[in-house]
């Protein structure tokens, strides 16, 4: 069963909610960072709009699967959370339908500027929509798995279900019957009548509302047929109007405006008709359907809803009617215009693209994205990273109004800025010096034993792994830190070599400044990961504050050595392990930022990219966004030369603005 | 000659279309110009109230208890600045009516604000950025911490030294900005509300104050060792003159910012439970 409902907006109040079993705020609050803010799963997914819930992945999160969909229009999020061991078959439906029927119960109530209140009463609303949805799913489960355990069901049960197949009471877990049962009883404490006759209510139909459960897990026509009642609800719904058009008339004037919610929640869902009357109902409401195979299907349904008697007729009609527009809104959108309505929609198009106020669409779009995509090619950005940003910011814009004099160029320029300027920000500040500071000389009231700290550097071949970090090195000498340098590179001849001159250079150069620096080296052939560690023991031994490894470059998909740098992380256990990437690089950098990243194991990942080679490309700094665009791992320096002081912090302003200049 | 006859025939004889869209134009260009116009001028928005801090803090918490009175609404992680008018109490003062007499009868009404809430997540704080630079009637910020995570040594509190450090050092520089609104706040009161009292880790007032000032003197001389910014050679960005508060001192205090017409004030206290 569902555990949580939740309906929130991007400002992050929840407006609505409805728990069946509580759950931490933080599930959805991941939820919120990492799809929306950090777009972890796909960039532009959590700005898209209009994307119906089957459509938008499931987010997993400690034994937890929600699904969501949002109104970008309105700011709004809803998100089902439920145990990921069950399978609800129609989860998509419920967000789906709920979403059209909250906006068009609030729509009005949340355009209000200044406010975070929206009176609502939704709880029948919602309730009415589990209820259904789950009969739809409980329907299509006793059907498939009809054989079995018709011994066990209770006597009245057969008896109301005239010829539908019983479902299936050994499914119902005890916790989730006593929650329908919770539900009923609190809404038989309102008891009034309907229009209708009313009648009992008997414990079997509250077993009868139960739930579709467990029994639709595996079966895929279950599943399949969950996915269908979309056509068959609104198609049935429709003929129902047609049918019955005197008293849904007055009903659907009545439902419309905003004082008439109250009177109709104050009288409650109670259905007391009498069985008979039930009956009679559920005949009548058949009559009016087509008599294809689906209407008969739902005919059937429909005087078990005449049974079911919980729900007032009222709300099922409203509702109902509420997702038939909408379905019908759906429909008459793709339809043509005209030729005159066409052509006039035309200049104004031409018209509001000089003046703005231009509500953009997907064809706006098309041409002025695909030339800002070949910009940021122009920028050495890689494919990939150009296609999906661009794609974000077109899902962010369509539908958006320009502003006052505002071209669309204009309006993507400044959503590309603010895309670009949210990627490469990262999520907390980057301060080395302080982190550093934090583990070698703890505060004395935080428990914290003293300890160097570990910093490693990864790349490919040749990037500049030892450059830079000699770079870093001189950086930590000139605030006095007390550094050993280990060289890891046990392998290409020579490497060792060339660590030992950049530190003796480094020696020479910090002399007077006051910092100490150390190569720790056991030559080659050694395995590197067990360097590594002994070199952190004997660095905790000597009091130094910081050890630099330097690690051998690998290719990024020479699988043999990737699959060492596991070990190895295990074994040193860096707090920051950096990967250099050069700004050359082009293409290949998102498949280089994806390996390196994943290759230390599970929990473990890159902390950090150090983008070489910055002053040799100009403005084409495109590498920065690729790499941080596959890994949500921030820049934390760029090197912009060759002496060992160009080491720059990355300024996201710089970098957006070299990104979007044009002058090529 | 027949081409200029061509013309001037094409010229009397426009088309429908032409025709349409130069009387839109004639017809639209004063209400554009109005409209350009007037929107600079600026409408007379209700005194605001900023909130700011670190994700988690409890801000749109805060900002629903303000709204509703009796309890906050549950809320998530803020991806969007919101703001809601808020009302005073009947009787406070406000510290601009300090010249009305006690018996005037606007003393007796609500005094409304606008209390503007913005997201505390590290990629979306250019929205808190944005109203300080570039601020609507701003007349005070309130940064609420999340007192139980600013033990010493935990995360939580280097994460909100730097933000409010960043946030400070902001409101220092504010005379060297460009914007005439922000040369324009004279005054600006900061409230530290140290949120989640209720909380059995949370730290009274008093050291919150202590421990944030101490954690600022860390964060302003690393910050001063960094290393330089890529983008040094840009026009407005020049300066490294960023050092907060007063030159050569060693410890930061919050006294210190008074110097720039900004009082820092800390008080308890906690939203929910309790
Ligand atoms: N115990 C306790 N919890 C609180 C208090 N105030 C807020 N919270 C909780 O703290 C959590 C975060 O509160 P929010 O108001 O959403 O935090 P925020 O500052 O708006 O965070 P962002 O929007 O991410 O910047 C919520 O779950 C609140 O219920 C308090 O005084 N005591
Ligand atoms: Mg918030």
């Amino acid at each position: 069963m569902l555990d949580t409902f939740e309906i929130l907006t991007t400002s992050g109040v929840v407006l609505w909610s409805k728990s069946y079993s509580a759950i931490s705020p933080a599930i959805i609050n991941s939820l919120i960072t990492n799809v929306f803010i950090e777009e972890r799963t796909l960039p532009g997914a959590g700005i898209a709009d209009d994307i119906s819930a089957a459509n938008n992945p499931p987010y997993k999160y400690d034994q937890h699967t929600l699904k969501w969909t949002t109104v970008k229009e309105l700011g709004l999020i809803f998100v089902a959370v439920y145990r990921s061991l069950l399978h609800l078959s129609w989860i998509d439906k419920l967000v789906d339908n709920i979403k059209t029927i909250f906006v068009d119960l609030y729509g009005d109530q949340l355009k209000k500027p200044h406010t975070t209140i929206v009176e609502c009463h939704f709880d029948e609303y919602f309730d009415q929509q589990v209820r259904e949805l789950e009969k739809t799913a409980l329907n299509q489960d006793t059907r498939v798995a009809e054989a079995s355990a018709l011994e066990e069901a209770p006597i009245s049960v057969s008896a109301n279900l005239r010829d539908e197949p019983p479902p299936l009471p050994g499914i119902l877990s005890r916790g989730q019957s006593k929650n329908t049962f919770k539900d009923l009883t609190s809404n038989e404490s309102t008891p009034i009548a309907t229009p209708d006759t009313s009648r009992p209510s008997t414990p079997a139909s509250h077993i009868l509302t139960g739930k579709g459960g467990p029994g639709g897990k595996g079966s895929r026509r279950a599943r399949k047929a969950a996915n269908t009642p979309s056509a068959y609800a609104s198609s049935g719904e429709e003929s129902q109007r047609k049918g019955r058009p005197k008293s849904s008339g007055p009903k659907k004037g009545r439902k419309w405006d905003a004082e008439g919610m109250a009177d109709e929640d104050s009288d409650t869902p109670l259905d007391y008709s009498t069985p008979a009357d039930g009956v009679n109902l559920g005949d009548d409401e058949g009559k009016g359907r087509p008599g294809n195979v689906e209407g008969v299907d739902h005919a059937t349904w429909g005087s078990k809803t005449g049974k079911g008697q919980f729900v007032l007729k009222d709300l099922d009609d409203q509702v109902n009617s509420i997702l038939a527009t909408a379905g019908a809104k759906k429909e008459s959108s793709t339809a043509s215009t005209g030729i005159v309505g066409s052509s006039i929609n035309a200049i104004g198009g031409l018209f509001r693209n000089v003046v703005g106020g231009k509500t953009l669409t997907k064809e706006d779009l098309d041409k002025a994205m695909k030339g800002m995509e070949d910009h940021l090619l122009r920028k050495n950005v890689a494919r990939e990273a150009a296609i999906r940003l661009c794609e974000g910011v077109e899902r962010e814009l369509i539908g958006v109004k320009t502003g006052n004099f505002e071209s669309v160029q204009a309006r993507i320029q400044t959503a590309m800025e603010a895309s670009l300027q949210k990627i490469l920000t990262p999520t907390s500040s980057l301060d080395l010096l302080r982190e550093i500071d934090a583990v070698t000389s703890p505060s004395a009231l935080s428990l914290k034993k003293k300890r160097p700290y570990v910093i490693s550097i990864v790349g490919v071949n040749g990037v500049g792994k030892s450059t830079n970090l000699s770079k870093i090195c001189f950086f930590l000498l000139q605030n006095k830190y007390k550094v050993l340098v280990v060289a890891c590179d046990t392998f290409r001849s020579g490497a060792v070599e060339q660590l030992a001159v950049h530190v003796r250079n480094l020696k020479e150069l910090s002399a007077r400044e006051g910092g100490e620096v150390e190569l720790y080296q056991k030559g080659y052939g050694k395995d590197a990961a067990n360097v590594a560690k002994d070199s952190v023991s004997f660095a905790a031994q000597e009091g130094f504050d910081v050890v630099l490894i330097d690690t051998a470059g690998r290719r990024h998909n020479d699988q043999r050595l990737m699959s060492s740098l596991d070990k190895f992380a295990k074994f040193a256990n860096p707090d920051k392990i950096l990967m250099v990437g050069e700004a050359l690089v082009g293409t290949d950098s998102v498949a280089q930022a994806r390996n390196f990243n994943t290759a230390f194991g599970a929990g473990r990942s890159l902390d950090g990219f150090i983008i070489s080679k910055c002053d040799t490309v100009g403005d084409m700094v495109g590498t920065l966004v690729s790499m941080v665009h596959a890994t949500n791992v921030p820049v934390l320096f760029v090197g912009v030369g060759q002496h060992y002081s160009d080491l720059r912090n990355l300024s996201v302003k710089w970098a957006v603005q070299k990104l979007l200049s044009s002058n090529q | 000659m027949s081409t200029i006859a061509e013309w001037a025939h094409a010229l009397m004889s426009p088309s429908p279309v032409a025709l349409i869209v130069g009387i839109l134009l004639v017809l639209s260009i004063p209400l554009f110009l109005h409209s350009f116009v007037f929107r600079a001028s600026g409408l007379t928005t209700l005194p605001s109230i900023l909130l700011i801090g670190p994700s988690g803090s409890g801000k749109t918490s805060l900002l629903t208890l303000f709204e509703r009175g009796t309890s906050a609404a549950q809320t998530h992680t803020s991806q969007a600045p919101i703001s809601a008018e808020c009302h005073l109490p009947v009787g406070t003062l406000a510290s601009s009516d300090r010249y009305r007499s006690v018996n005037d009868p606007t003393n007796l009404r609500h005094k409304k604000f606008l209390l503007v809430d913005t997201p505390g997540h590290g990629k979306l704080r250019h929205h808190a950025l944005a109203s300080i630079t570039n601020p609507q009637n701003l007349k005070g910020i309130i940064f609420v911490v999340d007192a139980a995570t600013l033990s010493a040594g935990d995360e939580g509190l280097r994460h909100t030294a730097d933000y409010l450090h960043d946030i400070l050092l902001v409101l220092q520089k504010r005379t060297e900005s460009k914007n005439k609104a922000v040369k324009a706040l004279k005054e600006i009161p900061i409230l530290i509300a140290a949120n989640k009292g209720d909380l059995f880790t949370a730290l009274p007032a008093s050291l919150v104050k202590s421990s944030l000032e101490m954690e600022i003197s860390k964060v302003r001389s690393s910050r001063s060792k960094g290393l330089l910014d890529s983008g040094i050679g840009m026009e407005d960005e020049g300066d490294r003159d960023e050092w907060l508060g007063e030159v050569g001192s060693t410890e930061f205090r919050f006294k210190q910012m008074e110097e720039f017409d900004v009082v820092v004030e800390v008080s308890g206290g906690n939203v929910a439970g309790g």
